[in-house]
């Protein structure tokens, strides 16, 4: 029996390996070991004994080895993270190893995987999760940047001004939204790098023309390159603005309306399937909650909902957070005791039908309670509560799981996205890296 | 300082900065040049791949990231400018293959290249956002070889050559082609669209714009087109074999422009080939050869179906308006039908049923179908020859598809409450002489013209046949009540309801003693089990059928007109009559009584009586004897009427005035049902109105309208308004 033609050894930092072509295979085109198996560089005719030699690191050698051979991602104790990306992007390999850290997102399998403290002063604004497992948080003036491997890039700021809040239009790429600093031009908006923490590009306003400073609060992006934006000018530039993401330029502009309320807006939500824009402020940034959808096209609000005029009595109604579900021609709310409540699309003036759960959690209120927030990913619907996160399924939207980690305090703010989850806790400066494990072997 | 000198010793503070050996750089980059050297030089066999990496990852990752990007950018480029050396001095037809060869080259070197320089390319590049090598390795190429002067406009023109050399027939090497026109496309479109494109175009835009011009002075239509369509071939495969596929839609716009929209007219109008030519020698491969080419362009279509509009218009308005052809109406509508069917093949075989031609076809009949005032009546002519003998032996299929083919001329008449008076008289005819063929073609006629034009249209059709058929079973209930008649003649009567009938003057004539006694029993009977009626004898409609006996024994069952029978009884008394005396007893018209002698005495064959003296016309001073003589191959004998069988001038004028007659109350309602829902319409608006309204029917005479609305102001249906004489108002 022959040696199978297959074979290939190497010498990695003077320990020897032995795998098969197929297996490196594995690694792709793009990788080292692509290159390295390519016509062009098999120079001499493969021999039996010939090894290749690596001037690596063995022992990562070897968990990499085994990543290409299995696609299970396996590391022992002695091997730091760090020394593990370093190995992998010499290889070319990072992307298998993020690829194999966690699986795809399901709200009901989440683990705690990770948790990081920072160092900045005050409460967190808001944490944003980015495409490809990154996140981003600001904290008063300035936001801080994570990568997937969570290792923290130069902090991005726009002229040390408030931050209201922050996106990502794709993983090198972060819109930021400021406050505008009075007669000075500063704040607004602007688009940073990722990976350098450098301003790009610094969005304007105009107004007849002329460009005006302006206050930039909630953000949306659109899947045809737009980017939305509610802003609040210095005397009537008071409602949502839209820009290219590709050019920069400011493409259109939706009036606020006398009695109504687009400026202040705390939530702005593309709706693909219905070409509009969810605009929500809410209590207590108003007095009242106002919820329309916008039809840019012709300059329409094609649906609206507000609590004025209704009854105050139970005061627990007030609506703190909202989010439409397209699927169901619904936009969910909830108050500040986690109640859930429903408002039907299809209607115009409909009102809330509320699902009321829980009453219970009245009575033990945290001495800093936080306001609920609501997130939507394929069909699960999530809302923060204190401390916790909920996640709800099915039609009914059923109770299914509860993300509680008892350090860190409540949850001011939390993001899905690039299959992971990012809690951000209003003490302490921590937020939580919440994922689903890899599928089980069998 | 003082402070210092009064230590004795001094300990250095621990702080060894962490130096890199200062030439590591420049050792490094130093190796990785030199593999990049012997790479391009096809030397590379004792690299090691490992050893290259991991030094370009160590310039990176100690922040040497740009000295390698600078460094590699610097090599290729003098690597580039020597090679740019070599293909410029390459001679002739190896100028094209040398560029190839250094090309492919060059892209293998720059793969290796890439590959020792993965990771800068996958960090350092990345976040400086620089060009990554590889796009970078394309764009030194472009530089420093396509857009070497020396170069450059060498290696335009040697691609338009080879390109003109083709297309005058000769073979060149395609594949060398398709090579040096991928480089250009994998060198980014823009490149490929300046640097080839682009003057590639321009070039064959004047090369077909000298041969156009040579192809229309020598050649005729349809060969041209034949070229056209080659050529555009020769570019479509073209571009297949080695340009880029968005370049199609360029190459035949160009073509399209420079061969058929420029000589557009000329191709269409050209003397003895062009459009009419093609038309009327059934050119149909031509045709669609016209037809395909001219749709590419911009108003082609459109010329096209104009010529062909023109034409069919002249040639329709000849056909009727042409004194010679109005004589034979079945003629007339045949070649009417003809030259439809000559045009529907042409659309459909060479104009792929284009909706645009048939529409034209159709307002081209329409238009000139209308120009002679008889297509009406010739129409009705047509259908009644055709039910009466034409379709004896024809399947029933083709009956319909000739019925169908009527109705898409009857569509296109204007006047078709003509056509339905003509039609009429035809039907009536058909029916009482019982020579209609098949009931079921009559029946599947009247059905189209119902779905054509509504139920009123065809009602009082419908009620001749019931009449037809409710006067059989009369006629069996007659013969059911009075058994004692089954002896002796045989009296069919047909009942016309008047009014569905098309009206015809009662003429009164002496009946023979047998037949009138007949008559009134029938009249008893009828009348007895009808009440409320009124009947009267249309003798000049009947036929009888009657048995002979001639002076040599023959005998023949003679089939006649009631007219002809009553002349022929005359004869059962006296062998000699004058025609006073015939005029006398039988008290027929004078017109009709010369006719019906005339087919009696004067048709030859079937002359049962003779006329002295002998002539063709029937004198008032003639006298008639039986034709003793008269022989027939036949037993039965039919002896028709000499009938006119299209309608005489002063009978034509009649039916014209009928028609108007019936339009007149029309008219009348058509403004009464308008006024009624509009209450106040000034005058051009009703003309309008009523016009569109009664379209489906006839072309109202605007004057006719005005002289109805006139009447109707008399009779207090309408009053003119006050204040504006042109408005009028409807009174309820």
């Amino acid at each position: 029996m022959g040696i199978s033609k297959d074979r290939i050894k190497f010498n990695v930092g003077g320990r020897l390996f032995e795998t098969t072509a197929t297996t490196l295979a594995n690694a792709g085109r793009d990788s080292f070991f692509g290159a390295l198996f390519d016509d062009e560089w098999n120079l001499s005719p493969p021999s039996e004994d010939s090894i290749h030699f690596i001037d690596r690191n063995s022992d990562c050698f070897s968990v990499l080895l085994d990543l290409l051979r299995t696609g299970d991602l396996n590391v022992p104790a002695n091997i730091t993270e760090r020394l593990l990306h370093r190995e992998a992007s010499f290889y070319g390999l990072l992307d298998h190893v993020r690829a194999a850290k966690w699986g795809p997102f399901d709200g009901n399998r989440l683990r705690l995987s990770d948790s990081v403290k920072g160092i900045a002063p005050g409460d967190g604004t808001a944490i944003r999760a980015g495409p490809d497992g990154g996140c981003c948080v600001a904290h008063g003036s300035v936001v801080h940047v994570y990568d997937w491997m969570l290792e923290e890039h130069s902090p991005i700021n726009l002229d040390y001004q408030r931050v209201n809040d922050v996106g990502w239009i794709d993983s090198d790429n972060i819109v930021l939204s400021a406050c505008e600093r009075l007669g000075r031009g500063e704040g607004g908006m602007g688009l940073f790098s990722s990976s350098s923490g450098d301003l790009r590009y610094k969005f304007q306003v105009c107004h007849e023309n002329q460009v005006k400073s302006y206050t930039a609060g909630a953000l949306s992006f659109s899947p045809d390159y737009k980017i939305f934006s509610s802003c609040k000018g210095r005397s009537n530039e008071y409602g949502v603005g839209v820009w290219d993401q590709i050019t920069g330029k400011q493409t259109d502009f939706f009036y606020e309306s006398p009695g109504w309320s687009l400026g202040d807006a705390d939530k702005l939500q593309w709706l693909n399937g219905k070409n509009c824009l969810l605009v929500a402020t809410l209590f207590p940034r108003k007095d009242n909650c106002y919820i329309s959808l916008l039809d840019f096209r012709d300059k329409n609000m094609v649906w609206s909902w507000s609590d004025i005029g209704s009854p105050m009595a139970i005061d627990e109604k007030r609506v703190r957070d909202a989010i439409a579900m397209e699927d169901s021609n619904s936009i969910c709310v909830v108050n500040e005791f986690e109640d859930l409540g429903f408002i039907d699309l299809r209607m115009y003036g409909g009102s809330v039908r509320w699902s009321s759960r829980s009453k219970l959690m009245k009575s033990k209120m945290p001495d800093e309670p936080c306001y609920p927030k609501l997130a939507l990913h394929e069909g699960q619907l999530f809302s923060s509560m204190n401390d916790s996160i909920s996640v709800f399924c099915g039609p009914d939207w059923v109770l299914t799981s509860r993300l509680r980690r008892s350090y860190g305090g409540s949850i001011c703010d939390f993001s899905i996205g690039g299959d992971r989850l990012f809690a951000l806790h209003c003490e302490e400066n921590v937020f939580d890296v919440w994922e689903t494990p890899p599928p089980p072997i069998i | 300082m003082s402070n210092q000198k009064k230590r004795n010793f001094q300990i250095e503070a621990f702080k060894h900065r962490v130096v890199v050996d200062p030439k590591y750089a420049d050792k490094t980059w130093q190796i990785l040049e030199r593999a990049i050297h012997q790479i391009y030089n096809q030397d590379a066999s004792g690299l090691s791949f490992e050893e290259l990496y991991r030094n370009a990852y160590n310039m990176v990752l100690h922040k040497f990231g740009e000295k390698l990007y600078n460094g590699f950018i610097t090599t290729m480029t003098a690597h580039l400018k020597e090679k740019s050396k070599l293909i410029e001095a390459a001679q002739g037809g190896s100028f094209l293959e040398e560029l190839n060869k250094k090309w492919n080259e060059h892209n293998k070197a720059l793969e290796m290249i890439r590959d020792i320089l993965m990771y800068m390319d996958r960090t350092y590049i990345e976040s400086t956002k620089k060009t990554h090598v590889h796009p970078m390795g394309l764009n030194l190429w472009r530089d420093n070889v396509v857009h070497f002067t020396k170069i450059h406009t060498r290696l335009l023109n040697t691609l338009l050559d080879l390109v003109q050399r083709e297309r005058t027939g000769e073979v060149i090497d395609r594949g060398l082609m398709r090579n040096v026109i991928k480089m250009f496309m994998n060198l980014g479109e823009s490149v490929y669209q300046e640097d080839f494109e682009k003057p590639f175009l321009d070039a064959s835009s004047e090369f077909y714009k000298v041969e156009s011009q040579e192809f229309i002075e020598s050649c005729d239509c349809g060969d041209y087109l034949k070229k056209a369509e080659k050529r555009l071939t020769e570019e479509i495969d073209r571009v297949g074999h080695y340009l880029d596929a968005k370049s199609e839609e360029k190459i035949t716009s160009v073509v399209e422009k420079e061969m058929i929209a420029n000589h557009m007219q000329r191709l269409v109008h050209m003397e003895n080939s062009g459009l009419v030519n093609m038309l009327l020698n059934d050119k149909y491969e031509d045709l669609g050869r016209m037809y395909n080419l001219f749709r590419r362009v911009t108003n082609g279509l459109v010329t096209v179906r104009d010529v062909m509009t023109l034409h069919l218009r002249e040639m329709g308005k000849q056909l009727v308006t042409d004194p010679e052809r109005s004589k034979d109406p079945v003629e007339f509508v045949q070649r009417l039908l003809d030259e439809r069917d000559k045009y529907d093949k042409i659309i459909s075989t060479a104009f792929g049923n284009d909706k645009t031609f048939q529409n034209a076809l159709n307002s081209s009949f329409e238009f000139f179908i209308n120009l002679n005032a008889r297509s009406p009546e010739f129409i009705s002519l047509f259908v009644d020859d055709k039910l009466r003998k034409g379709l004896k032996g024809i399947a029933d299929v083709d009956v319909e598809i000739i019925l169908d083919k009527v109705m898409m001329l009857f569509r296109y008449l204007q006047e078709k409450d003509v056509f339905e008076k003509y039609y009429k008289q035809h039907l009536a005819k058909r029916l009482l002489s019982g020579k209609t063929v098949s009931d079921e073609a009559e029946r599947s006629l009247i059905v189209k013209l119902k779905t054509e034009c509504g139920y009123q249209f065809t009602s009082k059709l419908e009620g001749m046949f019931t009449d037809m058929k409710t006067s059989e079973d009369t006629m069996r209930g007659f013969y059911g009540s009075h058994p004692e008649l089954s002896e002796g003649p045989t009296l069919i009567v047909q009942v016309l309801t008047t009014g569905s009938w098309p009206t015809q003057p009662a003429v009164p004539c002496n009946l023979p003693a047998e037949v009138s006694v007949l008559c009134e029993k029938f009249r008893s009977y009828y009348l007895g089990t009808h009440t409320g009626r009124r009947l009267s004898w249309q003798t000049n409609m009947g036929t009888a059928d009657i048995k002979a006996m001639f002076g040599k024994g023959q005998k023949h069952e003679l089939n006649v007109s009631t007219f002809q029978m009553c002349v022929l009884m005359l004869f059962n008394n006296s062998d000699r009559l004058s025609y006073k005396e015939i005029e006398q007893a039988t008290e027929i018209p004078a017109s009709d009584l010369k006719r019906c002698l005339q087919s009696l005495a004067c048709v030859k064959g079937k002359n049962v009586l003779k006329k002295e003296p002998i002539s063709k016309e029937i004198g008032e001073e003639d006298s008639f004897v039986v034709n003793d003589k008269f022989a027939s191959k036949f037993y039965k004998v039919k002896i028709g009427t000499v009938v006119a069988q299209k309608e005489t001038e002063p009978e034509k004028q009649e039916t014209r005035q009928r028609v108007e007659e019936d339009r007149k109350p029309q008219i009348e309602a058509a403004i009464v049902r308008i006024m009624k829902s509009r209450k106040i319409l000034d005058h051009n608006n009703i003309i309008a109105e009523v016009t569109k309204q009664l379209q489906p029917r006839f072309l109202a005479n605007p004057t006719e309208i005005k002289k109805r609305i006139e009447s109707l102001i008399e009779r207090d249906f309408l009053e003119r308004d006050n204040t504006d004489r042109k408005l009028y108002r409807y009174l309820a």
